[in-house]
C-alpha cells in the first residue's frame, strides 16, 4: 500500500529469556491515527523503543518511505522524520519554550552561538500550527501537563516530523485539554502526518482511530479499520479469553464476616491521582481485585492504606476495630502489609542477600535483648523460601541475581513473614514469568483460603479474572464499579473502568 | 582452560579482592619491616596503634553515616570542640571548686552527640542533603570551638594534687595490660560496632536504609531514626577522638582535628565501604585505617618527604576506589551464572 509511511517488518525483541517482541510486522499510514492497543507487558512500548530508536531489534528491519533504516539511536529515528512523545512528559522545566523546542538541535549562527531570533521564529509558526497562544518566553515548567504535552508536539513539528508517536497522551490529562488535543490531532492529520496512538481508553481510540491493531504476548493479534472494530472486537482480543486455558476457579464459600473496611478515604494527591471518598470491605479469606487504567489512583488508594502516603479522611478497621496507618510501621502493626508495584524501587534491597531481604521487616521478631539471634532468622528464612518455592541455590547469594519471579516471592515472604492480616498488593504479578504467575495465584489462594483478606491493584482484566473473587473498579480516583467476578464479562470491567470524556457513558 | 577450572580462578580472584586491603596492610607491615629495620620494634608498634586508634575511631563512626547513605564531614571540628569543652571545663572554677574530671568527660562528649543529634535532624527531618547538613555543622563546631577561648589554647589541663583535679591525662596516655588505653578504647569500639553492625536489628536496617531507603520504609524501619542515631554514634565517636587528643597532649587547641573527617572517610573508602551506601563493614574501617597509618609511620622512618607522603596517600586512595570498582564489575559478571543456575534449577 503506498500510504504506508513506516513499517516495522517482522521485529524480534528479547530481554534475556524473555521474548517480548516475535516476529512482529506493524505498518504506520500517512494522514491517519494508527491505533496500538494491549495491555501492560503486550510488547506495545517495546516496539514504540525499536521505531524511535532507543533500542534495537534483535531481528527484523525498519523501513521508511520505501528504504530501511539502520536505527542505532534515537538521533536516526529524528533524523527519518520519527517523533515520540513519551507518557512521562520530557520537557526541560528550567527552560523556556523556545529553547525546550530546540534542545538538543540548537540553531547555530557565527559557529558558536545559538540563533535565538531563528529559533523563536520556527518555534511560533510551530505553535500556531497547533493553534496554541502560548508565550514562547514563558518556563516549561509554569506550564500546565496539557501545554507541556503541547510543546514537545511543537518541538517534533519544529523539526518536520513524518510520524508522531503519542504514549497514552491522554492519562494525565483534563477533560477539556484531551478534547484540545484531539483537535490538534485533526489538523497534524490533515496535514499528511503520521500518529500513532497509544492508549486504554476505549472511547478516546474509537472516536480517532483510522487503523487499529492490538498486541498480546508480545505478538500482534488483531488488526482491522475503524469500520470492523466496536468495543467488543477490541476486548475479545486484548484479554485474550481462551477458554481451553482457563484455569479452574476454586468453588469459594462467600459467608465470611468483613475483615478489612474501608470508609470514605481520601487522600489529596498533589502531583498524583487523589483518591475520592473510598469504601470497601474485605472479608476474612477473600480476594479482591481493584481494577483501574493508569492515573486511576489505584496505587494511590493502596499506598495510603499501606501507611506510605497521608490520607485526609477516612478510617480503616480490621476486625471491627479501627487502625491507626499514619506511617508504614503503624500499619504493619496494624497487621497490613503491602507488596509495592516497583520491586526494583520499592522492594528489594540489591546489596543484601535473599535471607537478609526475607526477614528485613520481621527483624525484631528474632532479637532477644537487641541482639539478632541469626540461627532463628535463618531457620525462619528457609522455612518460608521453601513453602515459596523460591528457587535459589544459595539464600545467603545477592538478591539480585533471582530471577524476577522469585524476586517478587522475595517480597511478598518478606511481608508474609510477619503474619499480616490483610495483604495488599500492586500488581502482583507485573514483569513475572508465566510459570511464577501461576505459583504467586495459587498461593495467594491458600493464603486466602487460611483466612488472610488479600486486596490487590491490577491494570490487566486477565488478572481481575482470574485471582479475584471480587472487583472493583477505579476512575479517576473514586469506585465506580463492582462485580462478582464468577459472572463478570470483560467488557463490561472494561468499559465500566473507561472514564467518559463527555456526555454519559 | 576448562569451565571449572575458570571459575574457580575467578572465585579465587574475587576472593582477593574483597581482601585487598588485609594484603595492602600485610604487604605494608612486611615492606617497612624489610625496609626500617626499627619498623617493627615492640615500641614503635605501640607508638603506630596509638596513631592510628585516632583515626579509627573516626572512622567507625563515620562507617555507620556512610553505610547508611549519608557521610558527617563534621567530625574533626566536633573533636576540636569536644577537646575545648574539656579544656574550657578544666580550666574553669566555679565557687573556688574544680569541676570532676568525670563531669568534664561526660559534658564534651554529650556536646559532641548535641553535634551529631542535630546532624541527624537535618539530615531525617529536615531532609538537607547528609553533605551540605554535615558540612554547615563542620563550620558552626569550629567556629564554636574557637568562641569558647577566644581562638586561645588551654594548656596544663593535666591538672595539679594539690586542687585535686587530676585524672584527666589518664585517658590519653596510660597503659592497661602495656597496652595505651586509646588502643583499648578504639578495639573495645570496633568489636562493639561491628557486632551491632552484623549482628542487631538496628545494623541490618543500617544496612538496608543505605541499600534501598524506599524498601527499608516499606518494611517498617523507621528510617528517620536509624539514620539520627547514625549521625549520633558518629558525633560521640569524634568526641571521644577529642577528649584523647586533648589528654595526650594536656591541652586543648580549636584548631585541633582539621582535616581528620578526610582521613576518616579515605580509611572506610579503603576498607570497601561503598559511598553509596548499603555495603561495607566496620572491620573494613578499621583495616583502612590501619593501612593509612602504617604507610604514614613507615613513610617518616624511611625518611621520606611529608609532601611526597602526601601523594603516596592520595594515590593509594585513588587506587583502592579503582579496584572497587573492578571488583563490582567481576561480582556483576559471575551474577548471571548464578542466575543461570537457580533458572536451572527451576526447570528440573
Amino acid at each position: 500500500m503506498s500510504d504506508v509511511v513506516l513499517e516495522a517488518r517482522g521485529v524480534t525483541k528479547r530481554y534475556g529469556a524473555n521474548v517480548a517482541l516475535k516476529n512482529v510486522t506493524f505498518q504506520v499510514r500517512r494522514g491517519a491515527v494508527n491505533v496500538l492497543i494491549g495491555e501492560n507487558g503486550a510488547g506495545k512500548s517495546t516496539l514504540m523503543r525499536l521505531l524511535a530508536g532507543v533500542e534495537t531489534a534483535d531481528a527484523g528491519e525498519i523501513w521508511m518511505e520505501g528504504r530501511q533504516l539502520a536505527m542505532r539511536s534515537p538521533r536516526d529515528a529524528e533524523a527519518a522524520g520519527i517523533a515520540i512523545v513519551h507518557q512521562e512528559l520530557a520537557v526541560l522545566e528550567n527552560l523556556d519554550l523556545s529553547e525546550n523546542i530546540f534542545a538538543g538541535r540548537e540553531l547555530v549562527r557565527s559557529a558558536v552561538l545559538i540563533d535565538c531570533d531563528g529559533q523563536d521564529v520556527r518555534s511560533e509558526a510551530a505553535l500556531k500550527e497547533l493553534h496554541k497562544p502560548l508565550k514562547l518566553r514563558s518556563l516549561a515548567g509554569t506550564l500546565s501537563l496539557g501545554n507541556r504535552q503541547l510543546v514537545e508536539v511543537a518541538r517534533s513539528l519544529a523539526h518536520g516530523a513524518k510520524v508522531l508517536i503519542l504514549d497514552e497522551p491522554t492519562s494525565a490529562l483534563s477533560v477539556a485539554e484531551s478534547t484540545s488535543l484531539f483537535s490538534v490531532i485533526g489538523e497534524l492529520k490533515r496535514r499528511g502526518v503520521a500518529i500513532v496512538y497509544i492508549s486504554h481508553r476505549l472511547h478516546e481510540l474509537l472516536e480517532l482511530g483510522d487503523h487499529f491493531t492490538v498486541m498480546r504476548d508480545g505478538r500482534i493479534v488483531g488488526q482491522g479499520e475503524r469500520a470492523e472494530v466496536d468495543r467488543q472486537w477490541i476486548v475479545e482480543r486484548m484479554s485474550g479469553r481462551d477458554l481451553e486455558r482457563e484455569p479452574e476457579r476454586p468453588a469459594k464459600q462467600t459467608t465470611c464476616e468483613p475483615r478489612f473496611e474501608v470508609q470514605g478515604i481520601a487522600t489529596n494527591g498533589a502531583d498524583r491521582t487523589a483518591v475520592r471518598d473510598v469504601a470497601f470491605t474485605v472479608g476474612a479469606g477473600e480476594i479482591v481485585g481493584v481494577y483501574g487504567l493508569l492515573g486511576s489512583g489505584r496505587t494511590e488508594l493502596l499506598e495510603a492504606l499501606a501507611g506510605l502516603d497521608a490520607m485526609t479522611a477516612g478510617e480503616v478497621r480490621i476486625s471491627g476495630d479501627a487502625v491507626c496507618v499514619d506511617s508504614v510501621a503503624d500499619a504493619i502493626s496494624a497487621g497490613i502489609a503491602l507488596v509495592p508495584e516497583d520491586r526494583q524501587r520499592d522492594g528489594l534491597v540489591p546489596e543484601l542477600s535473599i535471607r537478609e531481604n526475607i526477614s528485613l521487616a520481621s527483624l525484631p521478631d528474632f532479637a532477644r535483648r537487641g541482639w539478632l539471634r541469626r540461627r532463628a532468622e535463618a531457620a525462619r528464612v528457609r522455612e518460608i523460601a521453601a513453602q515459596m518455592h523460591i528457587a535459589a541455590r544459595d539464600l545467603e547469594a545477592k538478591v539480585t541475581t533471582l530471577s524476577g519471579g522469585n524476586q517478587q516471592k522475595v517480597v511478598l515472604a518478606r511481608c508474609l513473614m510477619r503474619r499480616p492480616r490483610v495483604l495488599l498488593l500492586d500488581e502482583p504479578t507485573r514483569g513475572v514469568d508465566v510459570g511464577a504467575k501461576a505459583e504467586i495465584y495459587r498461593l495467594l489462594r491458600e493464603l486466602s483460603a487460611k483466612g488472610l483478606s488479600v486486596l490487590f491493584a491490577t491494570s490487566e482484566i486477565e488478572e481481575a479474572r482470574t485471582l479475584a473473587d471480587r472487583v472493583l473498579v477505579m476512575v479517576q480516583g473514586a469506585l465506580v464499579a463492582e462485580f462478582d467476578a464468577a459472572t463478570m464479562t470483560d467488557e463490561a470491567l472494561f468499559a465500566a473502568a473507561s472514564p467518559a470524556v463527555e456526555g454519559p457513558r | 582452560m576448562s569451565d571449572g577450572n575458570r571459575s574457580r580462578f575467578a572465585a579465587v580472584a574475587l576472593l582477593l579482592l574483597k581482601l585487598r586491603a588485609v594484603l595492602v596492610l600485610l604487604i605494608l607491615l612486611v615492606a617497612f619491616s624489610i625496609l626500617t629495620p626499627s619498623f617493627l620494634t615492640a615500641n614503635n608498634l605501640s607508638i603506630l596503634a596509638k596513631h592510628v586508634s585516632i583515626n579509627a575511631i573516626l572512622a567507625i563512626g563515620m562507617t555507620f553515616a556512610i553505610l547508611a547513605g549519608g557521610i558527617d564531614l563534621s567530625v574533626g571540628s566536633v573533636a576540636g570542640l569536644a577537646g575545648m569543652v574539656a579544656g574550657g571545663l578544666l580550666t574553669v572554677r566555679i565557687g573556688g571548686h574544680t569541676v570532676g574530671v568525670v563531669w568534664v568527660v561526660f559534658a564534651a562528649l554529650l556536646v559532641s552527640c548535641g553535634v551529631g543529634l542535630l546532624n541527624g535532624l537535618l539530615v531525617s527531618r529536615i531532609g538537607v542533603a547528609p553533605f551540605i547538613a554535615t558540612l554547615g555543622t563542620l563550620y558552626i563546631a569550629r567556629g564554636t570551638a574557637l568562641l569558647i577561648s577566644n581562638g586561645k589554647t588551654f594548656p596544663n589541663l593535666g591538672g595539679t594534687a594539690t586542687s585535686g583535679s587530676t585524672g584527666f591525662s589518664v585517658i590519653g596516655q596510660s597503659f592497661v595490660l602495656g597496652v595505651p588505653l586509646p588502643v583499648w578504647m578504639m578495639i573495645v569500639i570496633a568489636a562493639l560496632a561491628s557486632a551491632i553492625a552484623l549482628r542487631t536489628p538496628f545494623g541490618r536496617h543500617v544496612y538496608a536504609v543505605g541499600g534501598n531507603e524506599r524498601a527499608a520504609r516499606l518494611a517498617g524501619i523507621r528510617v528517620g531514626r536509624v539514620k539520627l542515631l547514625t549521625y549520633c554514634f558518629s558525633g560521640f565517636c569524634a568526641g571521644l577522638v577529642g577528649l584523647i587528643i586533648a589528654s595526650q597532649l594536656e591541652s586543648a587547641h580549636p584548631a585541633t582535628g582539621e582535616s581528620f573527617e578526610l582521613n576518616a572517610i579515605a580509611a572506610v573508602v579503603l576498607g570497601g565501604t561503598s559511598l553509596m551506601g548499603g555495603r561495607g563493614s566496620v572491620r573494613g574501617s578499621l583495616i583502612g585505617a590501619f593501612v593509612i597509618g602504617v604507610l604514614a609511620d613507615g613513610l617518616v622512618m624511611m625518611g621520606v618527604s611529608e609532601f611526597w607522603q602526601i601523594v603516596i596517600k592520595g594515590l593509594v586512595i585513588v587506587l583502592a576506589v579503582t579496584v572497587d570498582q573492578v571488583q563490582t564489575k567481576v561480582e556483576a559478571r559471575m551474577a548471571p551464572a548464578a542466575l543461570g543456575e537457580s533458572i536451572a534449577k527451576v526447570a528440573v
